[in-house]
């Protein structure tokens, strides 16, 4: 930020005939000013995703926090979408949210009237990137008002691929294969665009110079992307005060979801 | 919109105004006095809540503070709803006595629109010899503390979304019926490294504990041990001690339960300035609800405090 | 009187509070698929101010809620069509949110939109433009025009002027009537037609390169290289810009896609074939005799 102020004169007043910066918020000279509730606050936490050949994982830390109090060390930030009844049987859709913890559990609702009704309208389910798109429009709804969150959406798409979704709170979104979002998400990020996306690796054996050939990607495994999800979490409960408790995973496949809870560091 | 390259994008001083920092909480740079559209004027401190193995502890004080005045020393913040369900309020007064004109309406409304299924999985029936009430009550499917919960942080998030907030947190305590076993579909997967998860579907339907929060802005989560307020800081960690998950609550006898929540309270008289030394102490098990609404804290003694130097008027 | 009566002779929990009717019509709502224009919007006087306080990271790099910004954008027409070139990078304050965003929005088989500024805003209302140039061909039985279909985003972000969208978008097409057309639109309600733009936070970078080479009478590989190497320069200097290069051109039978390609070995290839650069001094390797 701070390198961008070449463009301002010294006095931090630019030159330009139209006034860029008032010092201060001048409310005297304005109608009055209205003092409003602050109606958000963070739970922390964090989630990630990663989609494979034939799966996607979603997982979450299961602590709830306001400030440096841990509210619960279980509340689930996973949701399943869609299915039958409140159980959400035959459900292959997975939201993970995290930020606000009560705008999420808005969202979550919402999308999950939308997916059952659509079953309901058109007899048959929902597929991933309907839902996915569907998803963003709910979030812009919301544009002037924006819920505060960081969304993941899961699930197999078509053709049988898992399928993975990445939103901004007002509903930018792109599929991608792998996501961290949250408290955690610049500790995990990172980790994964090495180990998933295997950027900045080449072949060892390879001569250095302009040819040198990037690795490329596999698909993953699901064993070892479940041990990927693992090794993220453990990390970043080592490094941020807001992740820990436990780690619940939800994978899934053409078959459904697998859901995994494993305990993680409570300090 | 601007159009510099350091700011593209973002909105434009003479368009938007200065950006404002009084729209942020305190905790940013904030030159204005703060005021809100709606503030707490009587106010409750803490409310705890307690699970124990077949039932939920919660307690809360009976003052009704006006800022640091202790203004009113006989408001009860325990409201039972029904046999199954007990909500304890902390903050302001007003707005928990609205709530619980809400709630008596709803449960007029409830009783008349006679959900008339039976409860064909609540077959011990415990309330019929506990509460006095009519036999024909114990056959209807009430709204349990679970479903109460979910009613009121709708009813906080809803308030909160108009900007014009319940200023309340609250604690619903109970009981409710699991849900059903999960479909096949999924199950945990039995690998050695993973564990079941701690609130996992019992077995049978039996009802279990149910202890959960809400708060004004609509943010809501359950926990074996529960405070709002000061109590979050000051009687959660004794809680946590005695019961650090949904397994030590199952072991854990109503007596201990009732033992540790009133350590807590004497805890809270000791070091929360808004705090009274008579209590309401609730219990909700199997058979009803047991409310105790004037319970002295019993065994006070000041005589720590004698020891205490270092700040205040006293240096040596 | 009637209201007055039915108001108070329901009981409270149905007018008062949470009211289920509201989350009924929520659902119906919510039932049909929509690309709605019904914005939810905070109880206050000043909503502008409030999201603005809110969403600002420019202005206060802590606030709470960081939308995915920052770009290089260009577009520019010559006798072979249009060429249309972005970055890939999104950031979320000083946090890049990500290196793979595909900033070109294919409008329709024949027109493609770009996204700078807010992504959101961007990706939804160039949504919103898909689904009306689609009813104008249906309607009409011919394909619209690129000055119609800008008018139309024009118009529309104008009637949200002051609310706080942040897009900054161009809308390339070649249609038999008009030929290869080019138009500019912002969330002011600006719309201008031309022959070159860059938009972004990269764009100062991206015009000098573009400025300095540009000829309307371009081969089609020289016009492609251009817009490659404009977007490489606004990516080496501008933070905000990076990830891959997203190239396209767009003809009269509809447009084509050449390549999603990373920044850093193109960066390398003009630096050690081309002697481009040069300000860089860190050789790759000195003992691979490429240099």
């Amino acid at each position: 930020m701070a390198a961008f102020t070449s463009y301002v004169s010294s006095a931090g007043q630019p030159s330009y005939s139209f006034p860029q910066q008032q010092s201060a918020p001048s409310h005297a000279s304005r109608a009055p000013i209205q003092h409003s509730f602050y109606p958000y606050t963070d739970n922390g936490g964090s989630t990630l995703g990663i989609s494979g050949d034939n799966f996607t994982i979603i997982a979450g830390d299961t602590r709830s926090t306001s400030g440096y109090n841990i509210n619960t060390r279980y509340e689930p930030k996973l949701f399943r979408i869609g299915g039958e009844g409140s159980e959400h049987k035959g459900s292959k859709i997975v939201l993970s949210v995290v930020g606000f913890a009560a705008d999420g559990h808005a969202l979550k609702e919402r999308l999950d009237t939308v997916v059952k009704m659509y079953r309901y309208q058109h007899g048959k389910e929902m597929s991933v990137n309907a839902c996915a798109q569907r998803l963003s429009h709910i979030l812009y709804n919301k544009r002037f008002f924006p819920y505060y969150v960081q969304a993941i959406l899961g699930g197999v798409d078509e053709e049988g691929r898992g399928a993975l979704y990445s939103y901004d709170p007002v509903g930018s979104y792109e599929r991608e294969f792998c996501r961290a979002a949250g408290a955690g998400a610049s500790l995990i990020m990172p980790f994964l665009d090495n180990q998933v996306n295997l950027k900045n690796q080449y072949e060892p054996a390879a001569p250095q110079g302009l040819e040198k050939p990037q690795l490329v990607p596999q698909p993953l495994q699901r064993a070892a992307t479940e041990e990927l999800v693992r090794d993220a979490f453990t990390s970043a409960v080592e490094r941020h005060i807001e992740v820990g408790d436990g780690l619940q995973m939800m994978i899934i496949t053409k078959d459904g979801i697998e859901e995994v809870f494993s305990p993680l560091k409570m300090d | 919109m601007n159009h510099l390259p350091q700011a593209w994008g973002r909105p434009r001083d003479d368009i938007y105004g200065a950006y404002d920092h009084s729209y942020l909480p305190q905790t940013h740079a904030n030159t204005h006095p703060t005021t809100h559209t709606q503030s707490p004027v009587v106010t409750g401190t803490s409310v705890l809540g307690l699970k124990f193995k077949d039932g939920v502890v919660l307690a809360a004080d009976n003052l009704a503070s006006y800022g640091s005045l202790a203004r009113f020393t006989d408001v009860k913040r325990l409201k039972p709803f029904n046999r199954k369900a007990v909500v304890g309020f902390g903050g302001d007064v007003s707005d928990m006595q609205y709530l619980d004109r809400l709630l008596n309406s709803l449960d007029v409304q409830e009783n008349y629109s006679g959900a008339a299924t039976t409860e064909e999985d609540d077959g011990e029936a415990p309330a019929a010899t506990a509460d006095g009430e009519g036999g024909e009550d114990k056959h209807k499917a009430i709204l349990d503390a679970k479903n109460l919960h979910t009613y009121l942080s709708k009813v906080l998030y809803k308030r909160r979304s108009d900007f014009n907030p319940l200023w309340n947190a609250i604690l619903v305590a109970g009981l409710t019926t699991p849900p059903p076993p999960a479909p096949s579909t999924s199950t945990s997967s039995p690998k050695d490294t993973t564990t079941s998860k701690p609130t996992g579907p019992a077995p049978s339907r039996k009802p279990i504990p149910y202890l959960a929060y809400a708060d004004l802005l609509g943010t809501t989560y359950s926990s074996p041990t529960l405070a709002t307020g000061f109590g979050a800081h000051l009687a959660v960690p004794i809680m946590r001690r005695a019961v650090p998950d949904e397994a030590a609550a199952a072991k854990l006898s109503r007596e201990e339960a009732v033992e540790i929540v009133k350590k807590c309270m004497k805890v809270l008289f000791y070091r929360d300035a808004r705090s009274m030394n008579e209590y309401s102490l609730c219990v909700i098990d199997g058979k009803g609800v047991d409310l105790q609404e004037n319970i002295k804290l019993e065994g006070e003694s000041w005589a720590f405090a004698e020891g205490i130097k270092g700040y205040g008027t006293q240096t040596v | 009187m009637n209201t007055l009566v039915a108001r108070y002779s329901q009981p409270a929990a149905h007018t008062h509070a949470y009211n289920a009717d509201e989350d009924s019509q929520q659902l119906i709502q919510d039932a049909a698929p929509q690309l709605s224009l019904n914005f939810a919007l905070p109880p206050i006087a000043s909503t502008a101010q409030w999201l603005r306080a809110m969403t600002d990271d420019h202005s206060n790099p802590n606030v709470p809620i960081k939308i995915a910004h920052g770009t290089t954008t260009l577009a520019f027409r010559f006798k072979g069509g249009i060429i249309v070139a972005t970055d890939s990078r999104a950031t979320a304050g000083n946090w890049i949110a990500s290196q793979t965003v595909k900033k070109v929005i294919e409008i329709n088989s024949a027109l493609l939109g770009t996204m700078a500024g807010g992504a959101a805003d961007c990706q939804y209302w160039l949504a919103y433009l898909g689904m009306q140039c689609r009813l104008h061909e249906l309607r009409h039985k011919r394909r619209i025009s690129v000055a119609a279909a800008s008018k139309i985003l024009a118009n529309l972000v104008y009637s949200y002027k002051g609310m706080g969208l942040s897009m900054g978008t161009m809308c390339a097409g070649v249609t038999p009537t008009e030929g290869p057309a080019l138009y500019y639109i912002d969330s002011d309600g600006t719309r201008l037609a031309g022959n070159l733009f860059c938009v972004g936070s990269g764009q100062t970078f991206a015009y000098g390169v573009l400025d300095a080479e540009y000829k309307y009478d371009m081969e089609e590989d020289e016009a492609l290289e251009l817009g490659r190497r404009s977007i490489l320069a606004a990516t080496h200097r501008d933070a905000y810009s990076g990830g891959f290069v997203n190239l396209y051109h767009v003809k009269e039978e509809g447009w084509v896609k050449h390549g999603f390609n990373d920044v850093n070995p193109q960066f390398w290839r003009y630096k050690l074939e081309k002697g481009e650069f040069s300000n860089v001094n860190a050789k790759l390797d000195e003992t691979s005799g490429k240099v």
